[in-house]
């Protein structure tokens, strides 16, 4: 045998094997039964991250009650004006880790402010809809979110840089000043 | 001297890589749909030659009135340079559509299929034609 073709194959079927077992230990994850969260704001649900993640931050079921997410997750075809229509499968999933993880299961400080700054009567579609929210963001003029690395208060992570880790501290908050 | 040779052989095989999927043709799972709308659109206009990325790229950036934005196009979201990162309606982040610097774009069908209907309707306000989706495509594609 050619000692030159086995020196050249060697490394490049370590690198298969490595991708191949990354592509495994990934499998594994997506296969994590929908509802193993994690509570304190880590996003734990491989389809919503993909789905949902694509177009906004895939936030924190945890900030928002059950019925929102259920009422959401209805309303698709018109989400807040556009169309995000899934299918039904990946619909199902999203819903159950959202309805599963809602803000009545966590036992955060935060989940338990929101909560109780809703109405029972109400079923807020949007977390910055909720009277939490606007009070503790009461300090910022409105021109502050149309900035143009912000586009809206829907976008956390323009703010809080590790807002998809669950992190909204106040301390490590950045502020694009334009 | 050995390790040196492995590292000789780790970097031809990461330079061939890319090279290899940057190839600028579809893969055999987009090659198919494009068939797909192909068939269809000759069903549904007998004089059709083809796609055509001229059309496609027309398409992109016609503007339509939208509610939210006043004016939207696909240009809205995606930019107007493809090779660009865009931004989503809320300001998150959206990677390059462009198949040259984004090597994962128009490899998966249920995502192209998923994204044409979205965002169809979403500046079109309807769905699109197979004529115009493969027009699209093929435009991406050339970017």
């Amino acid at each position: 045998m050619d000692m030159n073709i086995l020196k050249i194959f060697f490394p490049v079927v370590l690198l298969a094997i490595i991708s191949a077992s990354l592509g495994i230990a990934r499998g594994q994850v997506e296969g994590r039964p929908v509802g193993d969260s994690v509570k304190s704001g880590q996003v734990a649900n491989n389809v919503y991250v993909k789905e949902c993640g694509a177009c906004h931050l895939a936030y924190q079921p945890q900030f928002l009650p059950k019925r929102s997410w259920v009422k959401i997750m209805n309303t698709l075809d018109d989400h807040f004006g556009e169309n995000a229509s899934l299918d039904e499968a990946a619909r199902t999933q999203i819903l159950a880790y959202l309805a599963g993880n809602s803000a009545e299961t966590s036992r955060s400080k935060m989940s338990r402010k929101i909560l109780s700054s809703i109405n029972d009567a109400d079923t807020p579609l949007r977390i910055t809809g909720t009277s939490y929210f606007k009070k503790e963001y009461d300090e910022f003029p409105p021109d502050v979110f149309k900035r143009k690395a912000i586009v809206s208060p829907s976008n956390c992570a323009a703010c809080h840089p590790a807002a998809d880790k669950g992190d909204f501290n106040e301390h490590n908050v950045k502020i694009p000043k334009n | 001297m050995r390790v040196f040779s492995v590292l000789k052989a780790v970097s031809l095989f990461i330079m061939i890589v890319p090279m290899v999927s940057f190839s600028a043709d579809f893969n055999s799972e987009t090659k198919q749909y494009i068939q797909v709308l192909e068939t269809q659109a000759k069903k549904q206009e007998s004089t059709f030659k083809g796609f055509d990325p001229e059309r496609g790229k027309k398409l992109f950036f016609e503007e339509h009135p939208n509610e939210k934005t006043g004016k939207i196009s696909c240009a809205t979201c995606h930019t107007s340079d493809l090779k660009k990162s865009g931004k989503t309606l809320v300001g998150k982040p959206i990677d390059p559509l462009a198949p040259s610097v984004n090597r994962n774009r128009l490899t998966n069908v249920k995502e192209i299929e998923k994204w044409l209907l979205r965002n169809f309707k979403q500046v079109y306000g309807r769905e699109g034609t197979a004529k115009e989706k493969g027009d699209v495509l093929m435009f991406i594609k050339t970017q």
